[in-house]
Formats: C-alpha cells, structure tokens, sequence
C-alpha cells in the first residue's frame, strides 16, 4: 500500500512537474548539508504543496560535505543560496567574500554539546581535560564558543572528528571513548530514538544562535529578486504549515523522505525536534536579528572562531524579508488541510 | 566401455560439484544462524551487527513495501557506467599510445606516475568544486577511479608484447596496423581485460565516494540516511545490495572476458573453432553447389 502511494505521490509529482516546465520555471540552486531531509521540513511541505512551482521556482538542490566550500559556489554563480552557521559567514566576510545574509532558517541553534544521560557531566565546564567528539570539522567553532562561555578555551579539551556516520558517534559516546559529542538535532535524535538516551549540556548562551541562514551573493541581490522573493515565500508557508497542521507535515515527511520515516517514533521525535528549530521566532518568519548577531560575534572572536568582529549592518540584508513574508495565512491553512484530506 | 567410463566420470564429477554446492550452503546458513543467535542473544553489538532477519525484513521494506531503494540504484549504476566507460575509453586508448610509443611516454609517465600516487578521494571535493554539481563531477570521479587499472593494464600488455615475434612480423613487412591487430591485441587483450575487472569493481566505491559527498540522490546517500538515523538494518540491505552488484559485474566481466579473449582458454578455443569450422562447411557447400 505505501508503495502504492509512493508511486501515486511520485506519478502526481511528474504530472505537476510538466506544466510547470513548460511555465518556463527558474532554477534556484541551493547549497546545503542535507538531501531532502525532516530536518529542512519547509522545503518538503511547500514541494508536496505545489508552492514552488506556483511561484515560477524550480528548487535545485545541491546537497554536499562540508569539506566543499560553499561560499566560493556562491561567488561562482553555481548556487544562488547557501546555508552558512554564523562563523562560515563573518569569516567568509573577512575574508571578502561579498555576500549578504539574507535569512534565518533556524533561529535556535540545531547545534549542541550532548552527554550520555547517566554520566556525571553537567555542565561544558565539566569536560576539561577530557575528549570530545566532533561530528565535523564545523562543531569545532560551536565547541569553542560555549567553552569560552564558562572560561575555558578548546586546548582544555582534547578534539576528535567522528564523522557523521551514526554507529561511531553512537558507539563513541555509549563506550566513553569521549565524553560528550558536539553535534546537531539530528544526531541526537538518532541516539535517543535507538536507546542511548543523551542529555544536552548546551550552555544557554549559546542557544538563541541563529543557524543555517541563507546567503547570497551581494551583486545578484537584484538579478534574482523575483526568484529568490519566490523561493523564500513558499519556504515560509512550508514553515507555516507547521505551526498550525503539523500532521500534514509528519504525512507529507513520510511519503517524501520514507528513508526517515521507517521508525515512526524516530520520525515524529526527528519532525518535533526540527519544528523547534525551523519554526521562526521572529514576527516575520525568517526575519534577521541583527541584535543576535551582534551579541553572538565577541564570544566567537574570545574563542578564536573568528579572527575580528565584523559590522552586522555590512552582511545583514532584509530586502527579501518583507516579501517572502507577503501570504494569506488561511489561504495555506486550507490548502494544507485539503492535501492532507487528499492523502491520508 | 570408453563410454562408460566417461559417463562414470561425469557423473561421479557433477556429485561432487552437488556436494560442494551443499557445503557451501550449509557453511553459510550455520554462519547466518550463528550471527541470528548472537543478536538475538545480545552477544553482538547492534550498531554494527544487526540481526538477519531485521535486514530480511528491511530488503523487503527498500525492495517492496517502500520501495525507495529503486530510484537510487538506477541513479547510482548510470553514473557507475558512464564513469567506467569515459575512464575505460581513457584509460586504454592512453595506455595503448604510451605503451606504443617511446617518447610520449618518457613525456608522459612522470606525471601518470604522480597521477597515481595522489589519493583519487582528496582529489573529490576538487573536482566538485571546478566542474561544479551535478552528474558530471560525479562521473568524474567515479572516471578518475577507474581509469588506472586499464590504463597500467593496458601499458603493461602493449610493451610486454613478444619483441621476436614483433620483429617477424616487421620483417615480412607488416604495417603497423597488421602488428597491432594480429599480435598487439591479442596479446594485450587479457590483461586489458583484467584491468576492466578491476576498473568496474572500484567504479562502485568511485560512485560511494561522490555520493557521500554530492549528497542528492543515489544509493551513497541512501546509506548516509540510514546509519545516520542509526537504522542499520537498511544500511546493511543497501550494502549487501552493492555487494550483490558488484560480485554479479565481475562474473559478467569474467563471462566476457572468455568471450573476447577466446584463445586463453580451451572452451573458448573449441568453441570459436567450431563455429569457424561450420562457417567454412556452408561455404565449402555453397561452392560446391554453384
């Protein structure tokens, strides 16, 4: 039956897909860690829901390592968005990289500094003169600004990268071959979801920091307006649906990314923790908090994340915020509800 | 009696090749058994060793009831097969030319030489981010992997070539398109064949290594999904999938090996000489007959 519907969701997709070509839809290439994922719901809902497409955009997704610089893919023209944390941004800043930031798609950081639940670490200052798990080299920088919020500093700690793949963090952080991991939601996620029960020891400094903004090239803010205006909005509404039919959400994550899907309680527990994270808590939805920003970059330079500060008024642009925020709330709600009704 | 005895042998042969068979299946059932027993026991460590049956189930869910797995394999073997075939087409016709020719290869063969010692995985994020996203970096990549073996193989064959023999033929005044293809290739032609085996084979891992780290789609990603979610009885369904794929390329290489390189083996010789000598009794027969 759930192939059936796979097919049914696929052939309805391919159906969709040809008028909307022949709408002369444009691309926008968008950089980012994950394939289509519950952890970026936004752009799974508002696909399921035709938004896109009704906005004249076709989303290229171009899912990568973070060994791949994605602010040169940028500069190059080969992606129109890239989701940066906010160190990958005020370094590529100065390193005059002419981007701007454009918009939050987390507002609370995904990142976080987790520990087996029943160790006796309580706190980031507990972790001196062990080791600690990295899942890349970019929770490096996460890792140093929350020691540097308790006074310590990384050479405290001894690093080590995991990588990414479930079973070694698993099996690093269950066996104390480190005491705690520094990662994101979905790491976590895994490990509670599959017994191995994590406590997050994230110092609350370090949580109202924006994450996975999108950046864009400064010289095409206005070639790629309409489009980007576009992309945003129906990202947005995708945000949206969640707030007020999160079921629609879990059905269409389960028909789009079944790969996640196949543990019911690990996907419900994998779509609540990323609601959390995806839904803005800002008036306008994805709006830029300067005044984050600017209180987050002194705790990154102290711990050597970033080499100076940077003026946010040089980076930080909501040209597209007020558009991308332009939609009948109740308009999306039907709808939503009619695609549900429809596929359940 | 010569019959009889044949016959013995025959049977006597294929008995034996049953109770092979039936060894080998038995060694390999008390091992799942075994591996069940562990897991269900809790002797192994399921993080890296799920159960058999959890990963039956999870073939039947990718393969089936989901049916998610199809999408990413047919994506993963296209990429497989054009990189193996642009990195073959490369590697050989390189390798002849070189192996042909003394001065470009004096020319050549430091920079092959460094080529080769560079680890071709460091070398893929580069390659992503100068020919940009998409299926093409990917079949570089996956090119790049496979390109070496024929590419030494092929080297290998056209100068290991009999130099008697080649001066015979120079002698009686062959051109060099008869020497390459009356004793060239044929002695090259085994070996290049070898490299092929080999080039398919990595052609695989070529296609994990972009995948992981192109993460769109195919059957790398899939395998990302999974053992991030810590579901590892898909994980290992989408291994043993590629294990799967892999044995069967390199018995279907094995299979044309014998059919290209005929002469190397007795089957093969007896089977060409067979269908060369039927050839020549219908000719013979047309002659007869006009």
């Amino acid at each position: 039956m759930k192939m059936f519907k796979s097919l049914l969701v696929s052939t309805a997709l391919a159906i969709t897909a040809v008028p909307a070509l022949a709408q002369d839809l444009t691309t926008v290439n968008m950089i980012n860690p994950l394939p289509r994922s519950t952890n970026f719901f936004p752009l799974v809902v508002a696909e399921a829901l035709g938004y896109f497409a009704a906005e004249g955009v076709e989303v290229n997704l171009l899912p990568s390592d973070t060994s791949i610089p994605y602010v040169a893919f940028v500069q190059n023209g080969q992606a129109d968005l890239a989701m940066l944390d906010p160190v990958e941004t005020v370094n590529a800043r100065l390193a005059g990289a002419n981007i701007n930031t454009v918009f939050e798609v987390m507002q609370n950081a995904p990142e976080a500094i987790g520990v087996l639940d029943s160790s006796a670490y309580d706190s980031v200052d507990d972790l001196a003169g062990t080791t600690v798990g990295l899942v890349s080299d970019r929770d490096r920088a996460f890792l140093q600004a929350s020691l540097d919020v308790v006074g310590k500093s990384i050479d405290d700690v001894q690093t080590v990268v995991l990588g990414e793949s479930g079973p070694t963090l698993a099996a690093a952080i269950r066996d104390g071959e480190v005491s705690a991991i520094s990662g994101a939601a979905p790491d976590w996620i895994a490990l509670n979801a599959n017994g191995i029960n994590v406590r997050l020891i994230t110092p609350q400094e370090m949580l109202s920091s924006p994450a996975n903004t999108f950046a864009v090239n400064a010289d095409m803010i206005e070639e790629k307006r309409a489009a980007i205006e576009g992309f945003l909005r129906a990202w947005n509404k995708g945000m949206y649906v969640a707030k007020v039919n999160p079921e629609m959400v879990a059905q269409a994550l389960r028909l789009g990314v079944p790969a996640e899907w196949e543990n019911e309680a690990a996907g419900q527990l994998f779509l609540d923790m990323s609601i959390g994270m995806n839904v803005s808590t800002t008036e306008r939805l994805g709006d830029l908090q300067s005044d984050v920003w600017t209180a987050l970059q002194p705790r990154l330079l102290s711990s050597g994340a970033i080499p100076e500060l940077v003026d946010v008024g040089t980076f930080l642009n909501d040209t597209y915020i007020a558009a991308a925020n332009d939609f009948d709330r109740a308009v999306v709600e039907a709808e939503a509800a009619a695609w549900l009704a429809a596929n359940q | 009696m010569a019959d009889v005895v044949t016959q013995m042998a025959a049977t006597g042969g294929k008995s034996l090749r049953q109770r092979q068979n039936a060894t080998h299946i038995g060694i390999f059932l008390t091992l799942i058994l075994l591996w069940e027993l562990g897991a269900l026991m809790g002797w192994l460590d399921p993080l890296f060793f799920p159960a058999p049956s959890a990963i039956l189930t999870s073939f039947w869910r990718i393969y089936f009831a989901q049916g998610n797995i199809w999408y990413h394999l047919y994506v993963s073997l296209g990429l497989v097969f054009a990189g193996f075939t642009a990195g073959s087409i490369l590697g050989i016709g390189l390798g002849a030319v070189v192996g042909m020719n003394g001065l470009v290869r004096r020319f050549l063969q430091p920079y092959v030489i460094v080529l080769e010692a560079t680890p071709r995985i460091a070398v893929a994020p580069l390659l992503i981010a100068a020919l940009g996203f998409g299926a093409t970096s990917k079949i570089a990549i996956i090119m790049l992997v496979c390109f070496f073996a024929p590419f030494i193989n092929t080297l290998s064959g056209v100068i290991n070539v009999d130099r008697d023999r080649m001066e015979l033929m120079r002698s009686l005044g062959a051109s060099k398109l008869q020497v390459l293809r009356k004793l060239v290739l044929p002695e090259a032609v085994p070996v290049i064949m070898a490299g092929e085996r080999l080039a398919l084979t990595s052609a695989l891992s070529g296609v994990l290594v972009a995948e992981f780290i192109q993460r769109d789609q195919g059957i790398g990603t899939l395998i990302l999904t999974y053992t991030r979610n810590l579901n590892m009885a898909s994980a290992f369904a989408c291994i043993l999938t590629l294990t799967l794929i892999g044995f069967l390329i390199f018995k279907g290489m094995e299979k044309l090996d014998h059919h290209i390189a005929y002469w190397k083996n007795e089957a093969g010789l007896r089977r060409v000489g067979a269908k060369r000598a039927q050839a020549w009794a219908t000719a013979q027969r047309g002659q007869s007959n006009a």
